[in-house]
């Protein structure tokens, strides 16, 4: 092997290198491409539990926890109990949880909830338009949107309790500064 | 030149006019530009296949959004800037030449420069000189030989 051929295939490795590291190193819960630092698309949908409108603007300066969700997905049940959890802790403060039926039936979604117990608003997202400029991947899949408007964080698949209450508190307490 | 080659010049000409009004490009119609760009579009919820060619319910949303654009009159590049907002560039199934993912664009081609300039490197290089016989290694070899002859 030549001294050129040597100097090649070292710059080959190491090129390599950088990329699988850096491919890596990225957590895949966390792909901050898309929608992540830019205004939270607007919506109004129908709440999935009497049909009146559920609209994003009603809850301008709260935070504001997006979660989009299936009755047919498996792991939007695991991430269940840690939405229940939030929301008993946070129900009736400056923090808003919203779930987003994603690709399902109405009768399956009210079933779902009722047999669950959630009781924070669901809205049904029929043509699926608000999944896509959100740029939802598949559900489970949960937006942090802070008071100014903006999204700061996005989760995908089932969120742990701990990664819930880090994100609103941080949000929170970037809202009292 | 004569006659008949002035006729046949004229008979390919009149040929190749043909051919290129034939081919020129047509306005699209509504249906077409909504394949073209659902062609373009990555399916977010499928392995490679763009929005076009999957039968996902993800895709068919998409697809009637690309529609309903076309509808409202807004053209090609807004449609897809529309989508690159949501998802990025990791949307369009070919990533633009100025962006992170354009490297999949220059890699070929920096490869093949740099093979280039391997092989022009080798073809120039002088060829290799057959070394000359020192006169230890001729007496090694006479005696050797002689060796050989007794």
């Amino acid at each position: 092997m030549t001294r050129l051929a040597r100097y090649a295939a070292a710059a080959i490795i190491l090129g390599l290198a950088v990329v699988l590291t850096l491919a890596f190193r990225r957590d895949p819960h966390d792909i901050k491409t898309g929608t992540v630092g830019k205004p939270a698309p607007a919506f109004a949908l129908p709440s999935l539990a009497d049909g009146s409108t559920v609209s994003l603007d009603a809850y301008k300066g709260k935070v504001v926890v997006l979660n989009f969700w299936s009755s047919w997905c498996i792991p939007c049940k695991e991430e269940n109990p840690a939405l229940v959890d939030a929301w008993e802790r946070y129900r009736g403060t400056d923090v808003v949880l919203i779930g987003i039926v994603f690709q399902d039936t109405k009768d399956a979604a009210r079933d779902y909830t009722a047999r669950l117990g959630n009781t924070w608003i669901s809205a049904l997202d029929d043509d699926g338009r608000v999944a896509l400029g959100y740029g939802v991947f598949g559900p489970p899949e949960t937006y942090f949107i802070g008071a100014d408007g903006v999204i700061a964080g996005r989760h995908i698949g089932p969120i742990d309790e701990q990664t819930l209450l880090t994100g609103i508190e941080t949000l929170r307490k970037a809202a009292r500064q | 030149m004569t006659m008949s080659r002035m006729v046949l010049l004229a008979a390919v000409l009149v040929l190749a006019a043909g051919v290129a009004w034939a081919a020129r490009p047509q306005p699209l119609t509504a249906a077409e530009r909504v394949d073209r760009i659902s062609a373009e579009l990555r399916c977010p919820v499928c392995q490679g296949l763009s929005v076009a060619d999957s039968p996902s319910e993800t895709a068919r949303s998409m697809r009637a959004l690309v529609a309903q654009r076309v509808a409202e009159g807004r053209s090609d590049d807004e449609i897809r800037a529309e989508f690159v907002r949501s998802y990025g560039d990791w949307i369009l199934l070919s990533p633009p030449l100025l962006s992170a993912n354009g490297l999949v664009w220059l890699a070929p081609l920096l490869a093949i420069a740099f093979g280039t300039w391997l092989a022009w490197r080798r073809a120039r290089a002088p060829a290799a000189v057959p070394a000359e016989i020192t006169p230890a290694e001729r007496a090694e070899l006479g005696s050797l030989v002689a060796a050989d002859d007794q």
